[in-house]
């Protein structure tokens, strides 16, 4: 399956998503005009890597997936996707792989660190927390 | 010791509707000039947040907004020594004033576990709307306020009414 990958804009993060790698990064700024239209199509790729790579691994071992989350800003909307997005690698960690969910926040940044910690909350499963 | 009436200075200032890119310059503006005053990250992130609920906020409902000039949406922002003031005003249409006064009188009466419980709530049960709101923007504005949103209501017609907000985040209480 071929990676996904959007260059970062003022207003939208950069994504890269590395199936080969099982490396996961959404890094930057996110607060789009359309926050629909920019992150549906993130959910719908999940979705396809679901169907199209994680089902098709009937290894007993299966792959440790590497979620990065290195935002410096979200607004409120795009909270609510970025959740989305873990949920599914929830779902895939609920299939038998491991995940890793490292959120990095700059240091002194209690706001980045303090919504990373909630999100963690909200989906019940520990987050790396890693200050640069 | 009695209060003490603290003068404020006015930072920044937006009459009239708004773009998205008008949102983005207010906001670079408001980081370049609170950088310039030395405030820390948490402070900044913190008007940055409630700036950008609000703005958006007001740039998503400015189609129905009433097209009296002295009703237009406004925006300003004010320091004194110990706080920075959000001020925030728009029209509504007056069917959607009693919803909004109970989302503002409940955040109101959380404290910050409240807040906390609410927008885990909302996130984990509501829907996105088209429009991109999530319900989740005056929980977040009352979340990193850490104060009570103050507003005021007054009718314009009997089809709109004129809010307007006010945010305040303390500058002496944080790391």
């Amino acid at each position: 399956m071929d990676s996904l990958n959007i260059e970062p804009t003022e207003f939208t993060p950069r994504i890269n998503f590395d199936p080969e790698n099982n490396l996961f990064e959404i890094s930057g700024f996110s607060r789009p005009e359309n926050v629909i239209g920019f992150f549906r199509p993130i959910l719908k790729w999940l979705d396809e890597y679901s169907d199209s790579v994680l089902s098709r691994n009937i290894d007993f071992n299966k792959s440790l997936l590497t979620v990065n989350l290195r935002m410096t800003y979200f607004n409120s909307a795009s909270s609510k996707f970025i959740l989305d997005i873990l949920l599914e690698f929830m779902k895939y960690h609920s299939r038998g792989n491991e995940i890793l969910i490292n959120w990095y926040y700059e240091e002194g940044d209690d706001e980045i660190q303090e919504s990373g910690e909630e999100i963690s909350d909200m989906l019940g499963y520990p987050f790396d927390f890693i200050p640069y | 010791m009695g209060e003490v009436e603290v003068a404020s200075e006015e930072l920044l200032r937006h009459f009239g509707p708004l773009s998205y890119e008008e949102i983005g310059f207010l906001l670079n503006k408001m980081a370049a000039l609170l950088d310039k005053r030395g405030m820390n990250i948490t402070i900044r992130k913190k008007v940055y947040a409630a700036m950008v609920e609000s703005l958006e906020n007001i740039y998503k409902h400015q189609d129905h907004i009433s097209d009296d000039v002295a009703y237009l949406p406004k925006f300003s922002l004010l320091v004194n020594a110990q706080s920075l003031s959000l001020f925030i005003s728009n029209s509504i249409l007056n069917h959607k004033v009693n919803l909004l006064k109970s989302k503002l009188d409940k955040v109101n009466s959380l404290d910050k576990d409240g807040l906390k419980d609410l927008y885990k709530n909302t996130i984990l049960s509501g829907n996105v709307s088209p429009k991109g709101g999530a319900g989740l923007g005056i929980i977040n504005i009352a979340k990193v306020s850490e104060n009570k949103i103050n507003y005021t209501f007054t009718a314009i017609n009997d089809k709109y009414s004129y809010f307007t907000l006010n945010v305040l985040i303390s500058l002496n209480n944080t790391k």
